[in-house]
């Protein structure tokens, strides 16, 4: 009998956390969803079924945003994963000075997301901005460049501001996957001849892809999640806004909680297919 | 049982099942390599079936509510940070929270004195300024009181009238008539949030670079301002002699408010619809000023404050702001033109305006508060004259009533006021229903039209649909 009860008391604490903290508010946001329930009309909170999501869609600046975070999302998925390996690949070298270069990669990543975003405005700013002032100072334009007034060069910033932030993490991660190949592997390539080309190929990447999961997987997840370093960089402007910031202000700016929650369940649902997406095209059977 | 079994190394397969030892070929020579132990290359990714299921599993159960987390964390993650909404119980028997920005936190010694003086306990929750709404919605929607006296500011009294979260207030006729902002918080005659720190609009320019471009009256209608820019500008003394806000973010908004309000003395018809006369006039306005470049392009990302701040910094000669630039113009720290800048009465159509808007900030009692009496007790003292004057002193408040903005001003507290005092009495609300419930969207629909049209994306004309069509549809709604 005891041995029956014991797991489950174990298991109790943590059972209790998730259902406090995940599943209860999934569900309760949910119900949340179907209503007709804004702040500023506490008298007319009713059900309307699918009334929310309907309207979501059918809202241009819902699709608006939607290409803002697919803009993000490709851009910081792609240039993170790439900077990431390459980091990984220079930490990876043996050298004295490993402890202090690994200390100071996973800097960005410690950073507040919005200092993170303040100190980049500061780089991209139109008038008195570093870039610009680089750039006139080596005589490349004459008039500065406003980086942050147009929708697709703020994204570029923004995109990069993200990859900045995340490319740390992505390194870590590979760096794990590149240490845990045995170097046997990578001498019996070199004995029998394979070039450094097949030897990423045929040894490397199949045996860091689920390494490649779990960064991708985090990396997609902040790409969508980015907040801070947007409104640092353009405010609640419409220009660089993505469904998160769509999320937000319909929920705690317009105070429109109903929508708000309809609009958290299609990020959530957004993410949860890409996630899906990764595990099963990443996660396959690996062969080298 | 295999002992050995062979694997082409660059297409071979993973048929590890029973092999102790794994041979290498080479698959274009055919030779044989290496003969490795199997243990040394079994690699814990290589296990398929429960194990991998369950990585996926947890991987997108975390993927899943970190996305649920991001999306609602920002409102109820700070919840318990600063203890700002455990007060119901605490505020029985005489203690009450107040939660308000760092400016409106009254010193130990001025609470000390209230709680002598009553035997009230206050409680202070200091929170940022953007979050105190949204803390106030998130406990609203949970039924919760997030503090028994709240800050309310002038656009969000129109939401909190409309949620009910806020308790009327008595206030006397001869208070009414000594604070001329009490309007904006007013809601079908009941006074919803006591003001307790001034601001209104007020205009600045630097008469020494006036002076340097050859211009020596102060302008006094808006033709004026823009000619005078011109001419600040074609003289070389200043490159971008207009500051304004251009941002996305509420300051524009206002800043067409207040533009069109002392233009034309309306900016909102009876509807609640946009007085197109009076708005379109105004955005044309700053429309011309962007095409002169008479604005700096900067201003068009930069927050509305580093806008205004340009007069500070020399690089601006006009600016129509907030009070606070009668003591920034003072700064020498802040201001690099120290008794260039003079305050004067903001221009208007053909000659000074006779109106100008306010934009102040109260506090007020919330409806869920326990302790209600407590809580309007401490906001009767907390608005009273001499506390105006002790917050000018400890918190550099401007005061809201006007007797005291006087008395300060006179006796020399407040220096250099210039056209202040005068400006002050000239205080009124554009709003001819009080601020509406949807005010925090129509602004948003505002700034955002502004920004397009000052990023060249828009014409006023455009601009101008885009913010009507957006209040029709809240209007409607």
């Amino acid at each position: 009998m005891k041995k029956k009860i014991l797991p489950y008391l174990l298991l109790a604490p943590m059972i209790l956390i998730m259902g406090v903290l995940v599943f209860y508010p999934i569900i309760a946001t949910f119900s949340y969803s179907l209503k007709k329930w804004k702040l500023t009309a506490p008298g007319d909170i009713h059900f309307i079924g699918v009334k929310n999501y309907y309207d979501i869609v059918q809202s241009d600046s819902f699709w608006y945003s939607l290409q803002n975070t697919i803009f993000i999302l490709v851009f910081v998925v792609i240039f993170t994963t790439i900077f990431g390996y390459l980091v990984a690949s220079f930490l990876n070298v043996n050298v004295k000075w490993s402890g202090v270069l690994l200390a100071l990669a996973i800097l960005p990543w410690a950073l507040p997301p919005f200092v993170n975003g303040i100190l980049w405005k500061f780089v991209f700013f139109s008038g008195y901005g570093f870039l610009n002032k680089l750039l006139i100072g080596l005589g490349f334009i004459s008039k500065p460049i406003e980086f942050l007034s147009s929708r697709w060069t703020l994204l570029l910033v923004i995109s990069i501001v993200v990859v900045w932030r995340s490319t740390p993490f992505m390194a870590l991660v590979c760096l794990a996957g590149r240490q845990s190949i045995p170097e046997s592997l990578f001498e019996a390539a070199k004995i029998d001849g394979g070039t450094s080309g097949m030897v990423f190929r045929h040894i490397t990447l199949p045996l860091m892809k689920p390494f490649l999961a779990v960064g991708i997987t985090s990396t997609s997840v902040t790409a969508i999640n980015v907040f801070d370093e947007i409104v640092a960089l353009s405010g609640y402007s419409d220009l660089g806004k993505n469904i998160l910031m769509e999320s937000y202000l319909t929920t705690f700016t317009f105070l429109n909680f109903g929508k708000g929650s309809a609009m958290t369940y299609i990020v959530m649902f957004f993410a949860l297919i890409l996630g899906i997406f990764y595990l099963r095209s990443l996660n396959k059977e690996v062969e080298y | 049982m295999l002992n050995v079994i062979e694997i082409h190394l660059f297409r071979g397969k993973n048929v590890f099942a029973e092999a102790n030892k794994i041979a290498m070929y080479d698959i274009n020579t055919g030779k044989k390599g290496r003969i490795y132990d199997r243990k040394l290359l079994e690699l814990s990714y290589r296990d398929t079936g429960m194990k991998k299921k369950l990585i996926s599993a947890l991987l997108i159960t975390s993927m899943t509510a970190a996305m649920l987390a991001g999306c609602g964390g920002s409102g109820e993650s700070n919840e318990s940070s600063d203890g700002a909404e455990s007060t119901t119980e605490e505020s029985e028997g005489g203690k009450i929270t107040f939660m308000a920005p760092d400016w409106a936190i009254p010193t130990d010694d001025q609470l000390a004195a209230f709680t002598e003086e009553t035997g009230i306990e206050v409680e202070i929750a200091e929170v940022g300024w953007d979050d105190i709404r949204e803390k106030l919605a998130t406990a609203a929607s949970a039924g919760e009181c997030a503090a028994d006296v709240v800050e309310v500011d002038w656009s969000w009294v129109g939401e909190f009238d409309a949620a009910d979260w806020l308790e009327p207030l008595e206030v006397s006729e001869e208070d009414k008539a000594d604070i001329p902002t009490i309007e904006t918080f007013t809601k079908d005659g009941e006074v919803l949030a006591m003001p307790y720190a001034n601001d209104y609009r007020l205009s600045y320019y630097n008469a020494k670079q006036f002076e340097a471009a050859g211009i020596t009256e102060e302008p006094q209608t808006w033709d004026e301002v823009l000619e005078d820019c011109r001419k600040l500008k074609s003289t070389g003394t200043v490159e971008y002699p207009f500051a304004i806000a251009l941002n996305a973010e509420e300051k524009t908004s206002t800043c067409l408010m207040w533009l069109a309000y002392t233009m034309n003395g309306v900016v909102w018809n009876e509807d609640g619809t946009l007085n197109e006369d009076s708005v379109l006039e105004a955005l044309k306005y700053m429309e011309t000023l962007v095409n002169e470049e008479l604005v700096a392009p900067e201003d068009k990302t930069s927050s509305g404050m580093d806008a205004y701040m340009r007069i500070c910094g020399g690089t601006a000669s006009f600016l129509t702001g907030p009070t606070s630039f009668v003591s920034r113009s003072q700064n020498e720290e802040i201001c690099s033109v120290v008794g260039e800048i003079e305050a004067i009465l903001v221009p208007g159509k053909d000659a000074k305006a006779t109106q100008t808007m306010a934009l102040p900030e109260a506090i007020g009692v919330t409806k869920a508060s326990e302790n209600k009496d407590a809580a309007k007790k401490f906001v009767e003292w907390y608005t009273s004259a001499d506390m105006q004057k002790q917050l000018n002193e400890s918190n550099s408040a401007i005061p809201t009533r006007n007797s005291v903005l006087e008395e300060l001003i006179n006796d020399g507290t407040i220096q250099n006021a210039g056209a202040m005092l005068e400006e002050a009495n000239l205080i009124s609300s554009p709003f001819p229903n009080g601020v509406p419930s949807y005010y925090a969207e129509m602004s948003s629909a505002m700034y955002n039209a502004i920004n397009k049209m000052a990023l060249g994306e828009l014409t006023a004309e455009e601009a101008f649909d885009e913010m009507e069509n957006a209040l029709e549809t809240l209007i409607n709604e």
